[in-house]
Order: structure tokens, then sequence, then C-alpha cells
């Protein structure tokens, strides 16, 4: 099924190829390759605005998912009809990561596609508002990130490493 | 023009264009009706019709039959009141246009890309490395509808109201042309003109691409028998690449931001050209 990018902010350039592909292995890792998901590259006022309106923080993020389905972490949804076969948004700060990039000397394909698969863990249910919320999430993104890491030849760690 | 044809195709699509928000401080002729209070702010011209009914109206659509001989300049054409009125509107017209044109000079384009002007059509180049791309807009009907659209709904404007910046959003194509082939990769590119100033702005591309096709380089007639792909129905792969094409080659949301500022002044300069003309063909100078 499609992975849809829209690339809606002009402050990074931001390659699309190599992200499709990296969230095409990322989801297929996930089980969820017969699920469609949009991934939007914002900017830092897109990000802000959207922060304060879900999460009440007034300030730019890397990344915001907005699930389609309400599932248990680790279980895939079970769609009824054809347009539910859908995973949800996930708005990429792609401002807000080159950056933390620019600061850190870290490959910006390389933290986008770790951030990616961040967003698509909290669309299939994954949180960190816990310590066992977090180590689940942490497992789950450690586990695809390995497997792209198989296709890719990169060496990617999750993002979540060091929160508790 | 080999775009020629992709040009007309591509404004064809468009709606009637808008018309232009007249700023002028005095939008008719002070000898006919002195203006009231509120005119110093900028007024729509359009609002003149909401006043209701005056003997002003009468008075401007009235042909003056009796006056409409009296005066000449050997042209042997009509000289009336109401082209008298006609060119004093215009004279503030164009005073309050150039008040707020942004680019005495058309700005530049980031980038090694130079730029060539003929009327309305606006031609952009760049050579890389055994490559020419060239990117090519008309500014005609390239200001989008929903501008308009918005006004008529707000109702009466305020008279502090800003009126809203008129953009415009072309069309454009791109040319890739390689050194050692004969064909020319022609790629046609729009502003997503539905959500211009609309909600969903923040979640869109700030253009896409919607037809491909390759074209004989050199020639100036369109091969209508040249498959053209379109990317209503395009597998999305493909289409990231197309896109990461065009990046490569100078062609990015950049330079998509940079080309709106350039067409929006050229737009407003040629606007600005065409009250010129206006007001000497009436005038008869």
């Amino acid at each position: 099924m499609s992975v849809v990018i829209r690339n809606a902010q002009r402050a990074v350039a931001v390659r699309r190829a190599p992200l499709r592909r990296a969230v095409g292995a990322l989801r297929a890792a996930l089980g969820a390759d017969r699920f469609d998901v949009a991934l939007v590259c914002a900017g830092n006022g897109t990000m802000r605005r959207l922060n304060a309106a879900y999460r009440r923080r007034d300030e730019p993020t890397d990344v915001l998912s907005f699930p389609f389905h309400q599932v248990a972490a680790g279980q895939l949804p079970r769609p009824r009809f054809r347009d539910e076969y859908n995973l949800g948004d996930i708005f990429l700060g792609v401002e807000y990561i080159g950056e933390q990039c620019r600061r850190s000397g870290e490959d910006f394909g390389g933290v986008l596609a770790v951030t990616a698969a961040h967003g698509l863990c909290h669309l299939l249910g994954y949180q960190h508002n816990t310590k066992s919320e977090w180590q689940q999430m942490y497992q789950k993104e450690k586990e695809i990130l390995e497997e792209l890491n198989r296709v890719t030849g990169a060496n990617l760690r999750p993002l979540t490493a060091d929160l508790f | 023009m080999l775009l020629a044809r992709a040009l007309r195709a591509a404004a064809a699509l468009r709606p009637p264009p808008p018309r232009r928000l007249l700023s002028a401080a005095a939008p008719f002729p002070r000898a006919l009706l002195p203006p009231p209070a509120a005119a110093a702010a900028p007024a729509l011209a359009r609002s003149l019709w909401q006043l209701g009914g005056g003997g002003w109206r009468t008075a401007l659509l009235r042909p003056r039959r009796d006056s409409a001989g009296g005066v000449s300049c050997g042209c042997g054409g009509l000289h009336t009141e109401g082209d008298k009125a006609f060119a004093e509107f215009l004279t503030d017209e164009i005073k309050e246009e150039k008040k707020i044109q942004k680019h005495k000079a058309l700005p530049k384009i980031s980038g090694g890309w130079e730029l060539e002007v003929h009327g309305t059509e606006a031609k952009l180049v760049q050579k890389i490395a055994g490559e020419k791309i060239t990117v090519t807009f008309n500014i005609n009907n390239s200001i989008p509808p929903s501008l308009e659209e918005e006004e008529e709904t707000q109702g009466e404007q305020k008279p502090d109201e800003q009126e809203p910046d008129i953009t415009s959003t072309p069309n454009f194509v791109v040319e890739v042309i390689k050194d050692d082939t004969k064909q020319t990769l022609v790629l046609d590119c729009h502003y997503p003109e539905d959500e211009v100033g609309q909600e969903g702005e923040d979640e869109s591309d700030i253009f896409t691409i919607r037809e491909v096709s390759f074209q004989p380089t050199g020639e100036s007639d369109w091969k209508e028998t040249n498959y053209t792909l379109n990317t209503d129905s395009l597998d999305w792969a493909l289409y990231d690449h197309l896109m990461d094409f065009l990046a490569d080659r100078g062609v990015d949301n950049t330079f998509a931001d940079e080309l709106i500022e350039l067409s929006t002044a050229l737009e407003h300069q040629e606007y600005i050209k065409f009250l010129e003309d206006l007001k000497s063909f009436v005038k008869c100078q």
C-alpha cells in the first residue's frame, strides 16, 4: 500500500526517495505493509502550531503522529473496509531536525529515518509515558531499525535511547 | 515556442482571472462627486456599487452626447467627459499602484539562473554540467481565484483593513536538455491552486508535477503523438524520484517560493504598464 510524502516547507532540502525507502522498510518490519501511511515534512511554524493544538506545548518539535486507529502497543489494526487500511499521518519536523543535526553533526537522512521509525511506532500504539511503556517502544524501534540497518548498511539507533 | 502550447493549455485550465482590487484613494472622478471622508483609506472599486443609487452613478454611465464631438485632438476619435474622468481615474490608480509596488526591478532567483522576459512570459535558464535547464511561465491568469472569493464572502471591508497581497502563482514548465540527446524532458508544474490560502496549506507540497513528456529538442511544434505521463495516477515512488530529479537541478521548494516573488513582481509591473497604456489610449496621446 501507499506511502505518501508531502514536503510542505522550504527551510530544509528533503530527499524524498531515500525517505520513502526507509519508511517502506520500517513499515514492512512492523508487519504493516498492507496499510497506507502519510508523511508530511513540516517547518517549525507548522510543528509549533500542531504541538500547541494537540499537546499544549507551544514550541516546535521533531515528530507528531496522528493514528487512524487506536490500538494497544504491538497490535495491528483490524480494518473492516478498504479505506481503513490506514495507519495515519506522521508530521516530521524537518526544520527542527535539521537544526539539531547541524548542531550535533549527525547525518540528516539517518536522523530522519530514526524519527520516522519513532512516529510509526506511535501510530501502532506504542507510547513512552512510563518506563515500562518506553522499554516496550524502545525494543520495537530497535528491532525495526536493525532491519533497516540490515537492508541499507546503516547503523541507526532508536530516538528514545536515553529517555529513562 | 516549444512550450507555448503547454503554457496555453495550462492557462486554459484556470477559471477566469479575478478582477484586480483597485487601490486608488479616490475611486471616482473628483469633479463628479467629492470623495466621502472614508475614501482616504484604501477602498475597493467594487464598493462603489454597494453605495446605493446616487445621482453620480447616472451621470457617470450616461454618455454626454453634446460634448462628444466638442473636444478633438485631431485623431478622429471620440473624446467624452467620460474619457476625461477615466483618464483621471487611471492617473490616480497608477500613482497608487506605484506606491505599493514592492520591487522597482525584478527580484533575482537564487543560484545561477538567468532571466529573459518577453512581455508576460518569463524564462529562467541555467546550465549545469552538460545539461541546460529552462523554466518558463506566463503571468497572464496567474492570480488564484480564491482571493476574490474570500473577498466576497467577507462582506463589507472595514476602512482600516489592509487589502490582502495579490500573489501570482503561475504554472511553470521545466525543460531539461542533455547535450548528447535529441530529446527534451518536459515537466509541467503547478502550485496547488485549490489550497492557496486554505487551511490545508501546511500539509501540501509547495508545488506539484502534473505532466511529464519528451519533446524533440529545438522544435517549435508540440508533438501530440508523444506519450504524456499524467501524475494523477502515478506510482508515488516514481513521483518522488521526479521531485528529487528536479531538486538536483535547482527546482525545489525554495526555487518555487522565489518564482512566486518574481512572478508577482512581473505581474504587477505589467499591470502598471497596462494601466499606463490604457491611459494613453483613452487620452489619445
